[in-house]
């Protein structure tokens, strides 16, 4: 186990240099104008990022006001008889909540129960454990779909979100399972 | 969906700030209008008349806690300076970085967000005499015993999520803004590797695996190639990488969707793919906060990682079969004619 975790850990390394190096030699090789073609499919970034902001504009601001408004501490205090029940204790639940809406305030969440309960607390690698395994699925939706002009997202949410909540609970489980 | 969900969020924000706000009008736990009792230290003997003069403010920690019931301790004195005009004797503090026990840091932030420095009026000045025994040489002029009050504090929830509505929405901007460096060199190198053929040689490979979780996508088609990088740069934990590529086969599926504005459901297989985050790399942000530590929980994020893929793939399918979301699919009279290059 400990070789395989080493093993994509040295390949992680090299995986960008080689692209970065790879993709223009491999592109000399094949004779392709690289220069011109970089600068052909370069052009478009620009656009995509500004197309994006709307969308992230969106998202980002009702996700922004939802902290400030002081709901989700309520959220975590109504809960928590609930989850006690699957063996999460409360102080992750802030965790399981804020991940799907925004990285930034993970990352927080994680440094401040790690400050708090210690970095080898159960509460601290239940909440890292969530933290590593999912994304932030309302920045994804906004990015990805922002960049293909997409506004009907269909399925994508719920997906999403159940993928989430599906995390959350192998998480508690597992860490239940490897630290309990 | 993301209509509701993006709606209740707003409207939850301003029910909580509200019923936040009511409360707090109910149980005033800032004390609007009424003064606290502090004492003021001088260098240098009062002077009536000195427009600013420098002051130490001394809070007493047993009456700050009796008055507002709570459980902080002021610091043992804070610099201000004094300002003195005809209509009123003001208070002033010199730092606005001053550690400041609740509720005074709301009230900080809340009657002076433009310059976050706490200030109040003053009120019933008298002059003690020093505080030192006498005979020791003294250099402190005087004490004087005040009540201080702060302007009145309303509705701070409802002001902060105004705040924070403007603030992240400026963020977004700087974080879209901030992701055109990496788009560029991406978009780059994947044009020249579409130019090179890798792009083709790559959907040949990842067909067999990635066909049935895509199958909208015709043989040979760029955007499963695509979609390959963008997994690859996920499975290494390269997310600058990912992005773009992301964005990229995005665009790809767009060309084979009929209704620009709608997402077919291979869209939606990328996005909850994405969302799952394959990754066998932990997050750098994880490894910064936890150090060695995140060795431990690296099979745990594995595990969950992987599980959590597994859920999302049959999510990404099932939710497709609904009923509601085959009458939105863009896709449901078949396959629009590709212009053959």
């Amino acid at each position: 186990m400990d070789t395989f975790r080493d093993i994509i850990g040295a390949l992680s390394v090299f995986v960008l240099p080689a692209m970065i190096v790879g993709i223009p030699l491999y592109g000399l090789v094949k004779k392709v104008p690289v220069y011109e073609s970089f600068v052909e499919g370069g052009k478009e970034g620009f656009g995509l990022a500004v197309r994006i902001i709307p969308y992230l504009v969106a998202i980002l601001f009702a996700i922004g006001m939802f902290r400030a408004s002081g709901a989700m501490e309520w959220l975590a205090g109504a809960l928590g008889p609930v989850l006690a029940l699957i063996g999460m204790p409360a102080e992750v639940l802030p965790m399981a909540i804020v991940r799907p809406l925004t990285g930034s305030g993970s990352v927080a969440i994680v440094a401040d129960l790690a400050a708090q309960y210690g970095e080898t607390s159960l509460i601290t690698r239940m909440a890292s454990t969530m933290f590593g395994s999912t994304e932030t699925t309302f920045y994804v939706i906004a990015v990805y779909f922002g960049a293909a002009g997409v506004s009907k997202t269909r399925h994508a949410l719920p997906a999403g979100l159940l993928a989430d909540v599906a995390a959350m609970l192998f998480a508690v489980w597992l860490c239940l399972l490897f630290f309990g | 969906m993301l209509n509701y969900i993006w709606a209740g969020l707003i409207i939850v924000s301003l029910v909580f700030a509200l019923a936040s706000d009511i409360g707090d009008v109910v149980n005033d736990p800032y004390r609007n209008g009424q003064p606290l009792a502090v004492t003021l230290e001088f260098d240098r003997p009062y002077d009536a008349d000195a427009p600013r003069q420098p002051v130490r403010l001394l809070i007493d920690s047993t009456a700050f806690r009796q008055a507002y019931g709570v459980d902080g301790t002021p610091q043992a004195s804070y610099d201000a300076t004094l300002r003195q005009s005809d209509d009123a004797t003001e208070l002033v503090l010199a730092d606005a970085e001053a550690e400041l026990p609740a509720p005074l840091d709301v009230i900080r932030g809340a009657t002076n967000p433009r310059d976050q420095i706490l200030q109040g009026t003053l009120s019933d000045l008298r002059l003690a005499p020093a505080a030192s025994p006498p005979g020791t040489p003294t250099a402190s002029g005087a004490r004087a015993t005040a009540a201080l009050t702060f302007a009145p504090v309303r509705f701070v929830k409802l002001g902060a999520i105004t705040t924070a509505a403007i603030d992240f929405a400026e963020v977004a901007v700087t974080i879209a803004l901030g992701l055109i460096g990496v788009l560029v060199l991406f978009l780059g190198l994947s044009k020249i590797a579409e130019d090179a053929g890798i792009i083709l040689a790559l959907v040949k490979v990842v067909r067999p695996v990635l066909g049935p979780l895509f199958p909208e996508i015709p043989r040979d088609h760029p955007a499963m190639g695509m979609i390959a990088l963008n997994l690859a740069a996920n499975v290494f934990g390269l997310g600058n990488a990912a992005t773009p590529f992301g964005v990229k086969a995005m665009e790809e599926l767009q060309t084979l969707n009929p209704e620009p504005d709608t997402a077919t459901n291979s869209m939606v297989m990328l996005l909850a793919l994405n969302t799952a985050s394959v990754q066998l790399i932990p997050p750098i942000t994880l490894i910064a906060i936890l150090g060695v530590e995140t060795n431990n929980v690296y099979f745990p994020i594995l595990f969950t990682t992987m599980g959590s893929l597994i859920v999302a793939i049959l999510a990404a399918k099932g939710f497709g079969r609904l009923r509601r979301y085959r009458a939105t699919d863009p896709l449901r009279h078949g396959p629009v004619a590709t212009p053959e290059a």
